[in-house]
């Protein structure tokens, strides 16, 4: 318990020091002393507004954004009793991708002004993960684990296609529809901060209440349901409720893998399977990665942007090797 | 305590199961035996609520189909052949689990010392207490499959159902399982049913055999008063034949 204890205690100042640094770092360095006096509302006007108008949103926002792929990712995998599952994978982003270009091409959505992408990429990542469990369900009574995941990744592939179909079709936005999928979290403002925030809080706080019941769920269907649960009911619930936060959280970054399969397992592997310790340590870890991802993205090749969706797989992929495999080496 | 009148299930409307009835009272422990595909499982599938049948099905006098899954749960588990998850849970963790069906319905309800108590216990009577920390990746298959007859045991169930449970296991493995489980299953209060891969452990374990064919029982009764060419007829082959020429290579072995 205590070791438990220590490694939370470590994951928490990993978490406040890949703030401190992604607020500090950047074409002007902030030092800590002035980021918490500009937080106070001390400091010169100018580093105020630099880290209040500028660098503070854009890393709570990567934060937020890691913390929901991750946590997201973390319960599709115990859910589908799959290590290999994640919402990107279910196709989430696919809808979202699918969604917001929608909006771009067809001009639709003015009455929402700023939030119309964000509206339609969440409308099309829960739509399509809505479409995935229907057709699962129609398929397989049962709704098992396998049937939602091959599902997924057939309307994920899907969507994708006509994806690049609208790309294809019309160049004038290809260039935009491009970098949407591959994530940002350049002058985003505050807004997505505003909605990603409250989601976050709440789905994590409904996953922590069901803690036990993604624990039964990982051992599959017949063994959870001998234990009392009901498994399709809640793998049902949970899974939209990925959706509805993942959704979310791409609908204002794009779309930006390999944090939701990989941030998980990290965590996994160093606090356990039990998702009461998993759920808080995934999101910890998938916000302070993404948070260095995107520091990463604006700070390596300056003042060019990398698209931190690059970023993340490009970091995530070896560490992901390491951390696994050295896993699997041990006795 | 388990009742079942002519019940009948299968896949896609195809019946697999017909108009199969018994009862299961306390104390007894009912083996189905039967052919590759004769319905066994099914059945076993059917008893849990995992899949739906038609017929009469009832626990203590209740339909066992109007009862909430961790009603269920408090009262039935369930062992199948050796599967645990490829997530590393802990032993400690892992059995605790089996207290889920008992929980109070509080959102964050969490196990009471009490739980905690039963949980530790059932590691304890298996000898498992000293792996409690250890993750259940890395236990052998024996190792794995004993951790999970603690979790069923902690479930403190009924009746036990079992399906296969001694499949991949070394034979001393497989002969302590069924020890552990006929022991388990002759305290008051308790039942258990079960399918199992070997005939010899099949008959070894049970007092009941309901032998089916086809999808229908064609014997019901103590295990001693089975006759042997039943038996062969079902299995289309001289079972006793077949078991008395395995006894002579046992007995002429290292003359």
């Amino acid at each position: 318990m205590r070791k438990a204890g220590g490694k939370g205690l470590a994951l928490g100042l990993f978490a406040a020091a890949s703030l401190l640094l992604g607020i500090g770092l950047g074409s002007v360095f902030i030092s800590p002393a002035k980021i918490l006096s500009a937080l106070t509302g001390g400091g010169d006007e100018g580093t105020r507004a630099l880290v209040l108008g500028l660098r503070l949103p854009r890393v709570a926002l990567a934060f937020l954004a890691g913390a929901a792929l991750s946590a997201g990712g973390a319960v599709m995998q115990s859910a589908l009793e799959n290590p290999l599952a994640s919402p990107f994978g279910l196709g989430v982003s696919a809808g979202a991708g699918l969604g917001a270009s929608a909006v771009m091409v067809l001009g639709v959505g003015g009455a929402l002004g700023a939030f119309a992408l964000p509206a339609a990429g969440f409308a099309g990542g829960l739509g399509t993960v809505l479409l995935a469990l229907a057709l699962a369900r129609a398929f397989d009574s049962r709704l098992s684990s396998v049937t939602v995941v091959l599902t997924g990744m057939v309307l994920s592939l899907f969507f994708s296609a006509i994806l690049d179909l609208m790309a294809a079709m019309n160049p004038d936005y290809a260039q935009r529809i491009g970098l949407w999928q591959m994530g940002s979290f350049a002058a985003k403002g505050w807004q997505g901060v505003g909605v990603l925030c409250p989601v976050l809080l709440l789905c994590l706080g409904v996953f922590l209440s069901r803690a036990r019941e993604l624990d039964l769920l990982s051992f599959g269907d017949e063994q959870a349901q001998a234990m009392g649960l009901d498994p399709r009911r809640t793998r049902r619930f949970l899974i939209a409720l990925v959706a509805v936060l993942t959704g979310t959280a791409v609908a204002f970054s794009g779309i930006i893998g390999f944090v939701d399969l990989v941030a998980p397992h990290v965590a996994r592997r160093l606090f356990g399977a039990a998702h009461r310790r998993l759920l808080p340590a995934a999101a910890l870890l998938g916000g302070s990665f993404m948070v260095l991802c995107d520091l990463a993205s604006r700070t390596l090749a300056s003042p060019r942007e990398i698209p931190v969706g690059a970023v993340t797989a490009l970091l995530g992929a070896p560490f992901f090797i390491v951390i696994f495999l050295k896993g699997r080496r041990a006795p | 305590m388990l009742k079942v009148e002519k019940l009948s299930c299968g896949y896609g409307g195809e019946p697999v199961v017909r108009d199969i009835s018994f009862t299961l009272s306390q104390g007894q422990r009912l083996v189905l035996l039967g052919p590759n595909g004769c319905g066994k499982t099914t059945l076993l599938r059917a008893v849990t609520g995992l899949l739906p049948s038609t017929g009469l099905l009832e626990l203590d006098g209740r339909d066992l189909r109007s009862l909430s899954a961790r009603e269920r749960g408090r009262k039935m588990a369930m062992l199948t052949q050796m599967s645990g998850t490829g997530f590393a849970f802990t032993v400690w963790e892992t059995v605790l689990m089996g207290r889920y069906p008992h929980l109070g319905r509080g959102v964050f309800a969490s196990p009471s010392a009490e739980d905690r108590r039963i949980a530790e216990d059932c590691l304890k009577s298996l000898g498992l207490w000293a792996e409690r920390d250890r993750p259940i990746t890395e236990l052998s298959g024996g190792q794995l499959q004993r951790v999970l007859l603690a979790r069923t045991f902690a479930q403190t169930p009924e009746i036990i159902l079992l399906d296969e449970p001694t499949n991949h296991l070394d034979l001393k493995v497989q002969v302590e399982l069924v020890e552990q489980l006929k022991d388990w299953s002759s305290r008051p209060g308790r039942a258990a049913v079960g399918v199992f891969h070997d005939l010899d452990l099949a008959l070894s374990f049970a007092d009941t055999v309901l032998l089916m064919d086809r999808g229908r029982a064609v014997y019901l009764g103590s295990t001693d008063r089975l006759d042997p060419a039943l038996l062969s007829r079902v299995f289309e082959m001289d079972v006793p034949a077949y078991m008395r020429n395995s006894r002579k290579r046992w007995e002429s072995m290292g003359e």
